[in-house]
């Protein structure tokens, strides 16, 4: 049974990846690498890694993918003019595809695991997969975490500076002023006589 | 029950990482593409680092998964980023009119 | 490991259904519905007249910005998991490891929040 639905989620895995890069439409590229993303979810709960499986179905699915296709729907782009001389390159890139898998795999082949070190970060412990995830994430790998935590506040700081522009001619509240105002600077108490007027 | 070999995780990966580096080959001109096709290298590592951990009984291999989600997200983000204003300054996502950066 | 995957099965089985039920919706439309096109009824309909313009509209590079702000706190959180699960465990330095990251991505929060990322005109 595990094996047949691993040989599934590849298959499909494998089969919308090739959909990815050779589609027209670049909305369904995005849709297709979806569906990569939800297949490489299940191999990855095969074997074993739970929490990873969930967070890539969050993380990729939930917000990345929305990113993608947020940028393909804002953009107003001619995409049948860039793909240029595709049916040209096709030939070349996929021998070149097909030459790095054949190394790739004759790697695999010749590849010989090595049968269970035991480390101090071994998945053997009998807690959850999450859990044995937290106890040598934040404690072994500190220096790996602070930097991961460093990456997301270079993305953010990098987006903001990058696509934010202040608007001309826009009204905004200014809540603190119109807060911090007092009576003196906007009110004057005048007694008016009758029949003169305000001067 | 019986495990998946490693060698077919290994053989997945493969496959997927030649599909993405053939997708940056093919798709030379649109940028979103070639960022599309990067995220799938990264997926395909991400692959081989799992089925490692699973061979070792080490949490190392997802360990280092995480981080590389996390670092291809912010790729992703500032890539998409970059190439909005450079849509903005251009009219276009033609990888090959990038030449004025050269200077 | 299997009784991790054993609890996963409901999941499969409700994919395994959706996907039939989908499958079977598609197939039963196209074999039962009527379908005799012509040039008009594929045309695209705008309430009678000629499509104006490409469905395709440039929109606000502002919501662009809170998807990118969205998927960074995501990543956050999802860091939050195996930590709030695990602190028993990992005691102090567990803890202010992750005050330092909390930390960190607060000063981006601050920086944003100054910036008026967040504020919508």
């Amino acid at each position: 049974m595990v094996e047949f639905l691993f040989y599934i989620f590849a298959g499909l895995m494998v089969l919308s990846a090739i959909v990815v890069v050779t589609a027209r439409n670049p909305v369904h590229s995005v849709l297709w690498l979806i569906v990569a993303f939800l297949n490489a979810s299940g191999v990855f709960m095969l074997a074993g890694a739970e929490f990873l499986a969930l967070i890539l179905a969050i993380v990729y699915v939930g917000a990345v993918a929305v990113l993608f296709l947020f940028v393909v729907m804002m953009l107003d782009v001619d995409f049948e003019q860039l793909r240029g001389n595709f049916k040209k390159n096709l030939p070349a890139g996929v021998a070149l595809g097909i030459l790095l898998m054949v190394e790739l795999v004759m790697l695999s082949l010749s590849w010989r695991v090595v049968p269970a070190v035991t480390t101090a970060s071994s998945s053997d412990t009998g807690v959850t997969n999450t859990e044995a995830l937290g106890r040598v994430l934040y404690t072994d790998y500190i220096v790996a975490f602070q930097g991961a935590g460093l990456v997301l506040l270079v993305a953010m700081i990098g987006a903001i500076v990058l696509t934010l522009r202040k608007r001309d001619g826009v009204r905004k509240q200014n809540i603190g002023v119109q807060v911090g105002r007092k009576i003196s600077e906007t009110l004057e108490i005048r007694s008016v006589k009758s029949g003169e007027g305000i001067s | 029950m019986m495990l998946i070999p490693t060698t077919h995780y290994m053989i997945l990966s493969a496959i997927l990482f030649s599909i993405g580096i053939a997708g940056i080959f093919l798709n030379r001109r649109n940028i979103i593409v070639i960022l599309m096709s990067i995220e799938l290298v990264l997926l395909a590592v991400n692959v081989n680092f799992v089925a490692f951990s699973q061979a070792h009984h080490d949490l190392k291999g997802q360990v280092f998964t995480l981080f590389i989600l996390t670092v291809a997200a912010a790729e992703a983000a500032i890539g998409l980023a970059i190439l909005v204003i450079y849509f903005r300054a251009r009219g276009n996502v033609n990888s090959q009119a990038a030449h004025e950066l050269q200077g | 490991m299997e009784q991790l995957l054993q609890s996963y099965l409901p999941i499969l089985v409700f994919l395994g259904v959706a996907t039939v039920l989908a499958g079977v919706f598609i197939a039963l439309s196209l074999l039962a519905g009527a379908s005799r096109p012509d040039a008009e009824k594929l045309s695209p309909y705008e309430c009678g007249f000629e499509a104006f313009s490409d469905a395709r509209k440039k929109f606000d590079v502002r919501f662009y910005l809170v998807a990118i702000l969205f998927i960074i706190f995501d990543l956050e959180v999802a860091f939050l998991f195996p930590w709030a699960i695990s602190l028993g465990t990992i005691g102090e330095y567990g803890f202010w490891s992750m005050m330092g990251f909390l930390g960190v991505l607060t000063i981006g929060f601050i920086y944003e929040w100054n910036k008026g990322a967040l504020e919508w005109e």
